[in-house]
């Protein structure tokens, strides 16, 4: 395809991510260098790089950013076994696949906003986990920061390991049948066919997976802001939910603009090695 | 893997994939019970399994006032849908061209939901549900079609600009939302176009580009040249090749990236949260019930869930094989 072609060609979607995507991070970076509020939004006034400076020794961004950092470390690997073990028993079946498939799509693909309100309303004076642990276990649930935080996790998990799930199983379908099969000529258990055919098939997915997660993960809001809304007395921010919270309820919208473009760098200097990588991939292709 | 004979094994197996399909679902179900109970039953503090079903918390979330001709009109509006459907789906049997039919169908649509507010007393909630079909519609149309154009180009192109650009939306696509939120809300601010669907639109089909066009090139990828350029040498222009040769092929993968596009601006929060007022999508009015104290908000809240659900669970019924061979598609080959 002639360069002009391909300008032609791509030339609508390179405006819209050059203007709204490129610019306006760009943008925040110059926004971040000013004070401003709701109020002076057209006057914003010009303070050098003291709103970054805040952010970094804001305790609470940092308490954010520690509890974003534990969801990540927790959330991710349980969702990465438990996906490939759900994976591998689909696997196993043939009848009733495709209604398995359909409950575990729901929660995946249902309003995030939706899925966390479910998960919270089940805690509420007359939620089924009140009256468990009230009539069966005789105790009180609390709504406590440790225990919010356990209920974002176990929400995490219910909704994000479909996903795994689902591509890999989809990875399974591809699995060479002879390789399985010279394998347990060899004499292989199943846990070392896993071990050393089915695992090394799926090793790039596995990587692929991993880094959705860990993108979603660090971004995480939706679920978070639902499950902990309305309720300051416990703290279980992630970064983007305190991120917003300075924005849009302290309405501090230059440092808002300053922790977006930290963060922005947080997870930029993780990608660079896959970046890199990827770039090596393309241009391997082109040759 | 090979699959045991082990009748044991077996049932174990079954029994532990119908233990995470009830998990799945159960939040869904009980959601749905607590719908169709009263305010007083809902609140009840040992939960009920025997109650009286009874459909006034959906009347309350939709309607100002219920008129006393509801049934008559509600099957009259089932079965103009039903007829569309129908001959939607079965167009190409019709005496005239699909086109035809799809856009009147649409038109009829359309049509239908401008005209029941003038029909009938319609809450806010109905408003907040009209604004997400503006928006979610405007968003795919636009996505899709000029995401269909750069994910063609990238495809075929072979220039180093076409890496440059692949690698800066691969970026593009991880990084947090904030970072773009709030400098869209500066420019809204300041040119006055917050609250407006258009300014929904236009952010949401930026955001959801990456993606797009990642999706769509692994599609294109897939054609053989040969064909397009048959066509070229036989005098068509290359747009001409690619709307006549090229999209009919990838079609079934336009469809699997439409779904998700579809998903991505029908489920998304932040954007309308931050950039409307008044204007809400369905997401962010729902989310003014949770975790609220008034224990009416319990009912109304389930019944907003289910209703926003619902297209979900058709999209299910109807696209499960194309959803799941986009995610597939998406992690093989992306």
């Amino acid at each position: 395809m002639q360069r002009k072609t391909f300008y032609g060609f791509s030339a609508p979607s390179l405006v819209m991510m050059g203007a709204l995507m490129a610019f306006p991070l760009i943008m925040s970076i110059w926004l971040g260098m000013n004070f401003m509020t709701f109020r002076n939004i057209q006057t914003p006034e010009f303070i050098w790089f003291r709103n970054y400076g805040e952010v970094l020794t804001d305790p609470q961004f940092w308490q954010s950013m520690r509890f974003t950092l534990i969801y990540m470390a927790v959330t991710i690997p349980i969702q990465l076994g438990v996906g490939f073990g759900i994976a591998l028993l689909l696997d196993q079946v043939t009848r009733l696949r495709g209604l398995f498939m359909a409950a575990l799509l729901l929660p995946f693909i249902v309003v995030p906003v939706v899925g966390a309100m479910l998960f919270r309303s089940m805690f509420d004076p007359s939620g089924i986990i009140t009256w468990f642990f009230r009539d069966i276990l005789d105790q009180r649930f609390f709504f406590t920061e440790g225990s919010i935080k356990a209920v974002i996790i176990i929400h995490a998990l219910w909704y994000i390991t479909p996903f795994v799930v689902i591509v890999l199983f989809a990875g399974l379908q591809s699995l060479p049948s002879d390789q399985i099969e010279a394998a347990e000529v060899d004499g292989a258990k199943w846990y070392q066919s896993i071990r050393y055919v089915v695992i090394p098939h799926l090793r790039s997915l596995f990587l692929f997976i991993s880094l959705m997660l860990i993108m979603d993960a660090y971004r995480v809001f939706d679920s978070v802001f639902v499950l902990t809304g309305n309720n300051p007395i416990f703290k279980a921010d992630t970064v983007q939910v305190y991120n917003f919270e300075v924005g849009l309820q302290v309405q501090r919208l230059g440092k808002a603009n300053a922790m977006a473009v930290l963060t922005v760098i947080g997870v930029l200097i993780v990608l660079v090695p896959f970046l890199i990588m990827t770039y090596r991939n393309q241009i391997a292709e082109r040759e | 893997m090979r699959r045991t004979r082990n009748p044991y094994i077996r049932a174990a197996i079954y029994l532990a994939l119908g233990f995470v399909a009830v998990y799945s679902v159960f939040p869904f179900l009980w959601t749905a019970m607590q719908s169709v109970k009263t305010v007083r039953e809902a609140n009840s503090r040992t939960p009920r399994l025997f109650f009286e079903v009874t459909w006034e918390n959906y009347s309350t979330l939709w309607l100002e006032s219920t008129p006393e001709n509801l049934t008559t009109l509600s099957l009259t509006v089932l079965v103009i849908i039903g007829v569309v459907v129908t001959a939607m789906v079965f167009a190409e049997r019709l005496p005239v061209p699909r086109w035809v039919v799809y856009w009147l169908g649409m038109a009829v649509f359309a049509f239908i939901l401008w005209q029941i507010p003038r029909i009938v007393d319609t809450a806010e909630f109905y408003d907040y549900f009209l604004n997400t079909v503006i928006v979610t519609v405007g968003t795919l149309i636009v996505s899709i079609t000029i995401g269909c154009l750069a994910g063609y180009a990238l495809a075929r192109y072979g220039g180093m600009a076409g890496a440059i650009i692949l690698i800066a939306a691969l970026a593009f696509r991880a990084l947090p939302r904030l970072a773009f939120i709030f400098p869209y809300l500066w420019i809204g601010q300041v040119t006055g176009l917050i609250n407006t669907h258009l300014l929904l639109i236009v952010t949401l089909v930026a955001i959801n580009q990456p993606f797009t066009i990642w999706m769509l090139r692994s599609f294109f990828r897939d054609v053989p040249r040969e064909l397009e350029e048959s066509a070229m040498v036989d005098g068509a222009s290359r747009l001409t090749a690619f709307r006549k040769v090229v999209v009919p092929i990838v079609w079934p993968g336009i469809i699997s990236t439409s779904l998700f596009t579809l998903l991505l601006a029908y489920n998304e929060f932040l954007l309308p949260r931050v950039l409307t007022q008044t204007n809400w999508t369905l997401p962010v009015a729902i989310s003014q019930f949770a975790g609220g104290e008034d224990p009416a908000h319990v009912t109304l809240a389930a019944a907003g869930a289910v209703s926003i659900t619902l297209p979900i669970i058709f999209l299910i019924i109807f696209f499960q094989r194309q959803l799941v061979r986009g995610l597939a598609a998406g992690a093989v080959k992306g």
